[in-house]
């Protein structure tokens, strides 16, 4: 399962596939170690070369003593950022739900965008904010803003385009604590698996390691049921025992190879959660926010002059829009009753301009 | 220009938005195609800067749930993209809906012809109860129909997932006529069930050719449900008396179904009354009405392509426009005269326009 995932691993028979395999979770948002890393090198090294370019077309030879960050650097920033959900969801009291999904929308937003070109602060907490109009508990912007210190609206709300757009507007999310829960129900219905033999503390630690796991790549690479499985295997091998032995097959031979591909992925989870899941060293991340100061894209830095210059450009381009629009509109009013001949579908062929000014 | 923006522009263009057919408060909806093949759509154009806590709860669900259900009988979310402040969602495009079919006076429905219309929302509705989705706005103007025949479920503004046991859900949801009892009770805890009253209500009307339980006020309508089905006992909906709104609304005697669906087979007069059964946990499921006999028994249901379709497009008249639709306006070169004080008709004929946002509520055809 560590390999590149496959849309063939599947054992269910045709048209009987898993709901989750339907899922945009499942289509778009899963990747192997191999192809993260990928990602996150091209996404970094293209980063560089354009604010290299940028840094040069300012000023010749700039751009040589600049440090810039690398992947490893990014990420370690993203995932500082990634812990501070928890902390604001704590304060606003949140469901695990909310929480739990905008830090999905933050690793996935760091898959399409880099850190240099937008920092992992405002993102954080425009994915928080999504996320809780994504889960069915909206708060107003207002309550939202006041309750977390030298934070405007804008912040929020000027990313949210790019945050949606980022996560390809595919807003529903699987999670590992929902699969783990349904462990548990499943756990409460098998015979032999006495109260007394699983302790509600199970549970509860098992929920933490999920916790643990979302600061780590596990949900990129694992479906929510494996992280769920790994998290229960890590305090109960014993429950997880039982669990798999009331899904294998009959077939002793089909059944001793999925327990060892499941043995194999709890494991690979099991270091994930270990070795990951430790909250960043913050003076680490303070250096490389440091460092963003001096590398981030100026073009996205409010009031550079590569800024200034892509607003210009930008402007200029509205504005022949705005004229041919208006010719546009010149041309076909004129001469016509002001009450407008268009009911006798006289616009028919036209085809609509397609600016968005209003 | 970032990867993620380039992505966004290359999708805007694959689009070419035709003719504006309608605006609201919210959104447009526009005809259009795919610049590559010619394929009609429907680009509904949400207006987001209107907003002032951001992209709104509807769209968002919207484009949530439309992401993630691929089926038959659910309308395709084709495409999503942002132009400046706008979302735009691009939709199959579906020349008609049930509502213009059940109210066009020129077409006559065979039994058959129902059931294939109730076959395909139910079985759209399973698909959507499947994936843990309540729609919570069924009704017949939701219900659209492509140029083929098949109907297809859309509108999913006020979907959501299903609540955990325990969690309070609001009960202002589902159009008047087609909400049931418990909601109209304040009932904050529900599931599916919700959805299979509004099926069985769309049923009712679509035997009567009139909606069949259309109250006037949420009191009204309590009295009109009653009124039809006899106010319930105790025996048959435990407790319904101590849900957070109870009110009660008179006694109604029990009239059987059949002195009203004269005309209806008994399977069909059995499926109806289970979908309109006032203990929401006595209702058929969508799964159970799939496999009722009444789809299996006699006459077999009309296949999609021969299902009577409303008359042609060019012979449609006019409609006046809903007041909370305004005008197609050409752009600020003309603003000033086309304003909405001119009680101008909807300035471009009505093909293919559809109801696709709640507030676009542009298809009132009344009776033609």
């Amino acid at each position: 399962m560590t390999a590149e995932p496959s849309e063939t691993h599947s054992n269910s028979p045709p048209g009987k596939a898993p709901l989750y395999e339907a899922s945009t979770q499942f289509k778009s948002w899963r990747y192997s170690p191999k192809r993260l890393r990928h990602v996150r090198q091209t996404l970094n090294a293209a980063a560089v070369a354009a604010i290299r370019k940028t840094l040069e077309a300012d000023e010749p030879g700039s751009s040589t003593s600049v440090s810039f960050l690398q992947p490893d650097d990014e990420l370690l920033l993203v995932k500082l950022y990634t812990t501070k959900i928890p902390q604001l969801c704590g304060h606003f009291r949140f469901p695990e739900e909310v929480e739990a999904t905008a830090i999905s929308y933050l690793k996935r937003f760091y898959l399409k965008n880099t850190v240099m070109d937008w920092h992992p602060k405002n993102v954080m907490l425009t994915a928080l904010f999504l996320a809780t109009k994504t889960t069915n508990n909206p708060i107003s912007l207002d309550s939202y803003t006041s309750n977390i210190p030298k934070t405007s609206q804008s912040d929020v709300l000027d990313l949210e385009f790019l945050v949606a757009q980022s996560l390809n507007f595919e807003f529903a999310v699987w999670h590992a604590h929902r699969a783990l829960w349904g462990l548990w129900l499943d756990l409460q219905s098998l015979p032999d698996v006495t109260e007394s033999l699983r302790p509600l503390e199970v549970y509860e630690t098992a929920l933490k390691h999920v916790r643990v796991s979302r600061f780590t790549d596990a949900e990129l690479i694992y479906a929510p049921s494996q992280i769920a499985l790994a998290a229960l295997s890590l305090v109960s091998p014993f429950l997880c025992q039982k669990w798999l032995d009331s899904k294998m097959p009959s077939d002793p031979i089909a059944a001793e190879s999925h327990r060892q591909i499941l043995e194999q992925t709890n494991s690979e989870i099991e270091n994930m959660i270990m070795q990951h899941g430790q909250p960043p060293d913050v003076e680490a991340a303070r250096e490389v926010d440091r460092r963003l100061k001096l590398c981030k894209n100026p073009e996205k830095v409010v009031g550079s002059k590569a800024y200034l210059t892509r607003r210009a450009e930008e402007e200029r381009r509205a504005e022949e829009k705005r004229n041919k629009k208006a010719q546009d509109i010149r041309k076909t009013s004129e001469g016509e009753d002001p009450f407008g001949s268009q009911l006798a579908g006289s616009q028919e062929s036209q085809s609509v301009d397609d600016d968005d000014d209003d | 220009m970032d990867a993620v923006e380039r992505a966004n522009a290359e999708k805007q263009k694959r689009w070419v938005k035709d003719q504006k057919v309608g605006e609201g408060t919210y959104a447009v909806v526009y005809r259009g195609r795919e610049a590559a093949t010619g394929r009609r759509v429907a680009i509904k154009k949400i207006k987001i800067g209107q907003f002032k806590d951001g992209l709104d709860m509807s769209a968002i669900r919207e484009v949530k749930y439309l992401r993630e259900l691929h089926h038959q009988n659910v309308i395709g979310l084709l495409d999503v993209f942002s132009s400046k402040t706008n979302l735009n969602l691009v939709l199959e495009f579906l020349d008609s809906d049930l509502e213009m079919i059940i109210k066009d006076r020129s077409l006559v429905f065979l039994p058959a012809d129902i059931k294939s219309w109730m076959a395909m929302t139910i079985r759209g509705l399973e698909f959507c109860h499947r994936n843990f989705i309540l729609h919570r706005d069924l009704k017949p103007n939701n219900l659209l129909v492509a140029s083929d025949g098949q109907l297809k479920i859309a509108d999913f503004g006020l979907a959501r997932d299903f609540a955990d046991p325990g969690y309070k859900m609001t009960s202002q949801v589902i159009t008047r006529w087609y909400r049931p009892p418990e909601l109209l009770f304040g009932c904050r805890y529900y599931s599916s069930a919700v959805d299979i009253w509004s099926v069985g209500c769309i049923f009712a009307e679509l035997m009567l050719r009139t909606p069949y339980l259309p109250g006037e006020t949420d009191m009204d309508q309590l009295r009109t449900i009653f009124r039809a089905l006899g106010t319930p006992t105790e025996e048959e909906w435990p407790g319904y008396t101590k849900l957070p709104d109870y009110i009660p609304v008179g006694q109604f005697p029990k009239t059987p179904l059949r002195d009203l669906f004269t005309a209806a087979s008994g399977d069909a007069l059995n499926l109806l009354s289970r979908c309109l059964i006032y203990e929401p946990r006595r209702r058929i499921t969508a799964i159970e009405a799939l496999h009722h006999p009444y789809f299996t028994g006699l006459p077999y249901p009309t296949h999609p392509s021969k299902l009577p379709r409303p008359a042609s497009r060019a012979s449609r008249p006019l409609e006046e426009v809903d007041g909370n639709v305004d005008m197609v306006d050409s752009g600020p070169g003309v603003k000033a005269v086309a304003s909405n004080r001119l009680k101008r008709k909807l300035s471009s004929p009505m093909d293919g326009v559809r109801p696709l946002a709640r507030r676009l509520d542009f298809t009132q055809h009344k009776g033609s």
